[in-house]
């Protein structure tokens, strides 16, 4: 398994060249096929990205209740996804503030604290430190809840449920980060106000691909579909799957965030309209949320698959629950979240509308679960497509020969009398979307470049720590429920 | 090693017994085994179509979603599945194989299965079997030069009919909460 490693200064001149190297062949539509499998380069991913940016942990439905928590991923940490007893949202690293033990040992659960099992340091679920056995003589007095409490992300925020974190304080609030994005995922995700809710907890595989393999297909990649997942037109089981890119189409919303629409009715029958969803769920939503554009665009060609950067994608599509059926569309969520160079784990979740009847939950749910995921009909097949990308990424061949991927499609350009916000581009085809991820990589590569010295990064979280004490000591402490945790 | 077929109907004399009543625990035992190491037979030498004539059309076949959980009981709790088929939906999984485009098993795993710890009950009705056992599926992969091992526990039911025992139901519980092989693309 990879180790976490920082880099030293040669690293950083070798990942810098790298970045450079990705951006030039980007100018020439091109891309290096070396990082999709690289030590450094992954370790720089962990440090430059994964620490820097807002990345996806879970949905509210998961955690209703006061105390709730599942155990989720940033980068290669754990971490805790808790409801504290306030009902506030925290994202805990996971590791005790006394020697380093891991305090949380389940995928998910309810408790009021969190309880290291080396010592029995025990911390409140918002992570701050409650308590210790013998605590008078071993400490002589309480420590400061908050500047020995477990490690907090800094910024935690919710769009329509779902929630993300950084790691960094230094981001913009996640509606701007995702900018022109959240016009269109509200028509996604936010078509009642009740919103969605996971129907189940998500499954989790290993793949042994790269995440950005995973992020980018679904960034952009509609025209895939006819030669990785024909085998589900040669079963019998879904008509057509050769010309599904025909009624593609690209919405570009910058910074690497871009989604895939189909024109489904065009594909399927004429009902099928707003991804498929028949009259029982359908009548169920507030159209009247949604702008002119919003309206039109899911009626006519929803956005059916897209990315945020940089490992949060979904996919809404219709599909037969049993085989015959009439298609409904099935709402999958899912993380290509690294855990080595190469290598991947693939999280999903299915979703529905929370206003939605039972028996059509149960449907969507089987419908997702039958064409993605670990047993999925269409899934099972990225997961080896993937692989050869892993594999060519370490070749001593491909690197010496500096084999490239070719990003060359016809180009048509954008569509001039799209009203909503970003690009549409009426053609799928073209790989602008796939572009534009590379190269909202290569900027999250270079804006966090690691030349700091590591004298000015131990000064700089001094001064961080100082200001979170500050700001600890200055709330007032309710001591009830701290006694409380340290004895729970 | 031959590979000639197995018939999946005879081979043991209670083949045509369709209550459990007339027959004697051992019986019971031996029927269910000798299903077992045929099922296992047919799946590593892929010859699926004929498995499939040993799923009864009532089939619900699930692997449900195991997390980690302090309690076992609550390991399987959060209600989801990663593959819940009936019978249409396996058979559809079975054309999808032989379509030569199913790319997570093109070109195929080679795969041995091996199935102990065989407990065997009489089920609610008299005409069904329960039957518990370990799985320990190794596979390597077309693309792999390293085989994955996929444990798996599952609780069967067999129902017992004129042309032989029938897999009623299979909850197939994995042992890893973060499954290790990159895809089920073969049957557990």
């Amino acid at each position: 398994m990879h180790r976490y490693q920082t880099p030293s200064a040669d690293d950083t001149a070798y990942i810098d060249s790298v970045v450079d190297r990705v951006e030039e062949s980007l100018d020439d539509s091109l891309l290096p096929v070396d990082i999709f499998n690289d030590d450094r380069i992954f370790a720089a991913e962990m440090q430059r990205i994964f620490t820097k940016t807002w990345v996806f942990l879970g949905h509210e439905s998961e955690i209703p209740n006061k105390g709730d928590f599942v155990m989720r991923r940033i980068g290669t940490d754990r971490v805790i996804l808790s409801r504290d007893s306030k009902g506030i949202i925290r994202v805990l690293n996971n590791h005790c503030r006394h020697r380093g033990t891991e305090v949380c040992h389940e995928d998910r659960g309810n408790t009021a604290v969190f309880k290291c099992p080396y010592h029995g340091w025990a911390y409140k679920n918002d992570g701050d430190w409650a308590g210790a056995p013998q605590m008078n003589d071993a400490y002589g007095e309480k420590l400061d809840p908050r500047e020995w409490g477990l490690l907090r992300a800094p910024k935690v925020e919710s769009l329509f449920g779902f929630i993300f974190a950084s790691l960094s304080e230094d981001v913009p609030p996640l509606r701007e980060y995702l900018g022109d994005a959240v016009w269109a995922f509200e028509a996604v995700v936010n078509l009642h106000p009740d919103g969605m809710e996971v129907l189940a907890q998500p499954e989790v595989f290993t793949v042994k691909a790269d995440w950005k393999n995973g992020a980018e297909n679904f960034a952009g990649d509609a025209y895939h579909v006819g030669t990785t997942h024909y085998s589900n037109t040669l079963s019998g089981f879904i008509p057509g799957l050769n010309n599904v890119s025909v009624v593609a189409h690209g919405y570009d919303f910058g910074n690497g965030n871009s989604f895939i629409g189909h024109s489904i009715a065009d594909l399927i029958a004429p009902q099928f309209t707003m991804w498929g969803y028949p009259p029982e769920v359908r009548d169920l939503f507030d159209l009247d949320r949604l702008d002119d554009v919003q309206r039109e665009m899911i009626e006519n060609r929803p956005p059916t698959i897209g990315t945020f950067f940089p490992n949060f994608s979904y996919l809404r599509f219709p599909q037969p629950a049993n085989p015959g059926e009439m298609p409904i569309p099935f709402t999958n969520i899912r993380v290509w979240q690294p855990v080595a160079p190469g290598v991947m784990e693939l999280w999903t979740w299915e979703f529905e509308y929370k206003v939605a009847p039972q028996a059509y939950k149960d449907k969507a749910y089987l419908a997702g679960q039958y064409g993605f995921g670990s047993g999925g009909v269409f899934e099972q097949d990225d997961t080896v497509v993937w692989e050869g990308i892993a594999k060519a990424g370490r070749s001593a061949w491909a690197r010496e020969a500096g084999m490239r991927l070719h990003f060359r499609q016809k180009r048509t350009g954008p569509d001039p009398e799209w009203q909503g916000p970003g690009k549409y581009y009426p053609s799928i085809y073209g790989e602008y979307l796939q572009e534009a991820f590379y190269r909202r990589w290569v900027d999250a590569m270079r804006s966090h470049n690691q030349t700091m010295k590591a004298e000015t990064k131990a000064a700089d979280l001094a001064v961080r720590e100082a200001a979170v004490v500050a700001a600890a000591a200055a709330a007032v402490e309710d001591e009830g429920i701290l006694t409380e945790g340290a004895q729970a | 090693m031959s590979t000639t077929t197995v018939n999946t109907t005879a081979g043991n004399t209670a083949a045509t017994v369709t209550d459990t009543g007339a027959l004697t625990q051992e019986q019971i035992r031996h029927l269910a085994e000798d299903f077992l190491a045929r099922e296992a037979k047919l799946l590593d030498e892929r010859r699926f179509d004929e498995w499939l004539t040993m799923i009864d059309d009532e089939i619900v076949y699930e692997v449900p979603i195991r997390s980690a959980r302090l309690s076992f009981e609550d390991e399987v709790s959060g209600g989801g599945y990663r593959i819940r088929d009936d019978k249409p939906l396996l058979a559809l999984r079975v054309a999808r194989l032989d379509s030569g485009q199913a790319w997570a098993e093109v070109a195929p795993s080679r795969t041995l299965r091996v199935v102990g710890s065989v407990i065997v009950e009489r089920g609610e009705s008299a005409d069904v079997v329960n039957v518990e056992s370990a799985l320990l599926l190794y596979r390597q992969r077309g693309h792999d030069e390293l085989g994955d091992v996929i444990p798996v526990r599952r609780q069967d039911q067999l129902r017992l009919t004129a042309d032989g025992p029938r897999l009623l139901r299979r909850t197939a519980l994995l042992t890893t909460a973060i499954l290790q092989t990159p895809n089920l693309g073969v049957f557990v």
